[in-house]
């Protein structure tokens, strides 16, 4: 036990000075999130107050007697309106952006409309992130306009308006805000914690594994008296901290990118923080011991069998799909933990932390999800110490 | 003491392995690395292991250290049996090699405590040692630095007092003077005979005949994982037919056609 001890504080005061280490470890999570967060949000808010203050370039081609629409544009703060003569000229407006929107009333329209049928209007625009925010305003203006007419056609025809409308659906949607909340974006949080557990957790073995090997240490560390399973304790345990501290630091990170976000509404602000509560941090928590273990016995034998940092790096890239591919799937709408799925490694964590944000998880599911994970972390530990004793994976080559 | 009894060792060849090995290849998935081995080291004396590459000396030092186990044979380390009693064995000897790495992050100070505090030396036992070799190998003055910012001559420096921290009876060293400049390689020659006038076990491998000649008082030629001269140094120089100890080497291990 005290080799196992003096190996660890030695191999986690060497990691802690590896640059490499802690950019990954503790400066991503940490750092990177706030920073992508706020940047895409800030972005995304001033795309959106951009759209919505704009002025837009609204031209109209009337071919009817109802000037409504076009009185309706000149009379607004937020548009300006352009009479446009003709239609074959619009598309190289909008390209030459002296317009944004072009509305075009079909010649029959004044006919149409006056015999009760359907007129057209055709509705120019070029689609981007903007002007698809831009464009509910038009959106708006003619419906509106729609509304108005229909109303005429229904006092023409002395009817009520409930005559289209045979019945009111009244939508009583029992979901909580948690559940909602835990289907559309919970799948988004196990994601994260579990691609930075395994990339926090992949240096560290690639440096406690194959770069002792490239080092030339590994040789008088294995004639020192600690014996071979206690060096892999050692080791064991300062890449499984890696990766529990790389995944805590990546729920931090993204817990204070949200807080300290100013451009979230602090009503959903609250409603986030209640979603994620305590309670389901701690659970979820407790899930990442044993996928760290599972990626730590992985990644370290991978490591043992590597003679060199770029062979390993080579070996355990491929390995970030199988990774990757599980949390991903985790995250699909309609995914869930079942008797199945509890026992497919990575899946279930990914959907066990879904389950747990939306409050939805069966305690069933989940004690199949701890069992097969802490039998696959022991698996991967007693792999590892083989694989370490092997004399044909320690001098391979 | 060492007393190494028929040992044999062979090891599995990868098909890239056999691939690389080319005409050398023979056939079959194995080659036999060392073979029937048998010799003794006693103390106060220097055992040279004599042999081009890949004769099989660090495989046999491997498994003096206990790093990797014969197929067949026994050796007797400090009184101790290395396959029964590895951990035991471990604690008794010192091993370093030319190619020694250290941990680049950490300063010598932090290095050569790791390795103490692995032996089970600590406190004022620890900082005795520590202050007798830092004084003689001159460590002092960048004890604090880290590894990686410091020379070949002082890494090997740390390296040596690393190796002697615990006061092994056995010293190992396995091409020790590999790829260091010459006033390097000088120190760790003086450190050999140190160690032998200290009356510790020592055993060193080489294909170096300078340091042959320098430091051995027993010596054993090996060519393709056999012993095929064992005895006094003073009998190998006596015994010769070449005129210096490089001819009469290769005259050996029939190296000239």
């Amino acid at each position: 036990m005290k080799n196992i001890i003096i190996i660890f504080l030695k191999e986690m005061k060497d990691i802690l000075r590896d640059r490499r280490t802690l950019l990954l470890m503790v400066v991503m999570p940490l750092v990177l999130f706030p920073l992508i967060i706020n940047i895409s949000s800030k972005f995304m808010m001033k795309l959106e107050t951009s759209a919505k203050t704009k002025i837009l370039r609204v031209g109209v081609i009337l071919n009817s007697n109802d000037d409504r629409i076009r009185r309706s544009v000149s009379s607004r703060d937020d548009m300006t309106l352009t009479d446009v003569n003709d239609e074959n000229s619009i598309e190289s407006m909008i390209n030459g952006k002296t317009l944004d929107f072009c509305i075009v009333f079909d010649e029959q329209f004044d006919k149409k409309v006056k015999t009760l049928q359907q007129g057209e209007i055709r509705l120019y625009f070029k689609s981007s992130a903007k002007n698809d925010i831009s464009k509910k305003r038009i959106d708006k203006l003619l419906s509106d306009y729609k509304n108005d007419l229909l109303e005429e056609r229904f006092r023409i025809l002395e009817l009520s308006i409930d005559v289209v409308k045979a019945f009111n659906i009244n939508e009583k949607d029992i979901v909580s805000v948690k559940e909602k909340f835990g289907e559309k974006v919970g799948g988004f949080i196990p994601y994260l914690f579990v691609i930075f557990c395994f990339v926090g957790a992949m240096y560290p073995a690639i440096d406690l594994g194959a770069g002792e090997k490239e080092r030339g240490t590994i040789e008088t560390l294995l004639v020192s008296p600690a014996s071979r399973t206690q060096i892999v304790i050692g080791k064991f345990i300062v890449v499984t901290l890696s990766g529990i501290i790389s995944a805590v630091l990546t729920f931090v990170g993204l817990y204070a990118s949200i807080k300290l976000n100013s451009e979230i509404p602090a009503e959903i602000l609250d409603l986030i923080l209640k979603v994620i509560d305590i309670n389901s941090i701690i659970v979820i928590f407790t899930l990442i011991i044993p996928i760290s273990v599972f990626f730590a016995g992985i990644l370290l034998s991978f490591s043992f069998f590597a003679n060199s940092f770029k062979e390993a790096q080579s070996i355990m890239t491929p390995f970030n799909f199988v990774v990757i591919i599980p949390a991903f799937i985790g995250t699909l709408p309609g995914m869930k933990l079942t008797a199945t799925t509890a026992m497919i490694p990575i899946l279930n964590v990914s959907l066990a932390s879904k389950g747990i944000i939306s409050g939805t998880v069966n305690s069933g599911h989940l004690a199949i999800v701890y069992i097969s994970m802490f039998l696959l972390a022991a698996v991967s530990l007693i792999i590892c110490i083989k694989w370490f004793g092997r004399e044909q994976v320690i001098f391979r080559g | 003491m060492i007393e190494v009894e028929n040992i044999s060792k062979r090891f599995r060849l990868s098909r890239k392995q056999r691939r690389e090995m080319g005409e050398d290849y023979s056939g079959g998935k194995f080659i036999q690395s060392v073979s029937d081995v048998s010799f003794k080291c006693t103390p106060g004396k220097i055992f040279t292991l004599l042999g081009p590459n890949g004769a099989g000396k660090t495989t046999i030092l491997r498994m003096l250290g206990t790093i990797l186990k014969q197929d067949s044979g026994k050796i007797i380390v400090a009184g101790l049996d290395t396959l029964k009693e590895p951990d035991k064995v471990r604690s008794k000897i010192g091993f370093l090699t030319g190619t020694t790495g250290l941990y680049a992050r950490l300063t010598p100070e932090e290095m050569v405590k790791y390795y103490a505090n692995l032996y089970g030396i600590s406190g004022k036992k620890y900082t005795e040692k520590r202050d007798l070799l830092f004084d003689l190998l001159e460590i002092n003055k960048f004890k604090d630095r880290r590894i990686g910012k410091l020379s070949s001559g002082m890494k090997q420096k740390v390296s040596i007092a690393r190796t002697l921290i615990h006061d092994p009876e056995v010293v190992i060293f396995d091409e020790p003077t590999v790829g260091l400049d010459v006033i390097t390689s000088r120190n760790i020659i003086k450190l050999i005979r140190d160690c032998r006038d200290e009356g510790k076990t020592v055993i060193f491998s080489t294909h170096i005949m300078g340091e042959v000649s320098m430091l051995s008082d027993d010596l054993a030629i090996m060519n393709r994982g056999k012993i095929i001269f064992n005895d006094t140094f003073n009998k190998f120089k006596t015994g010769m037919k070449s005129a210096t100890i490089e001819d009469e080497f290769v005259r050996i291990v029939g190296g000239e056609k």
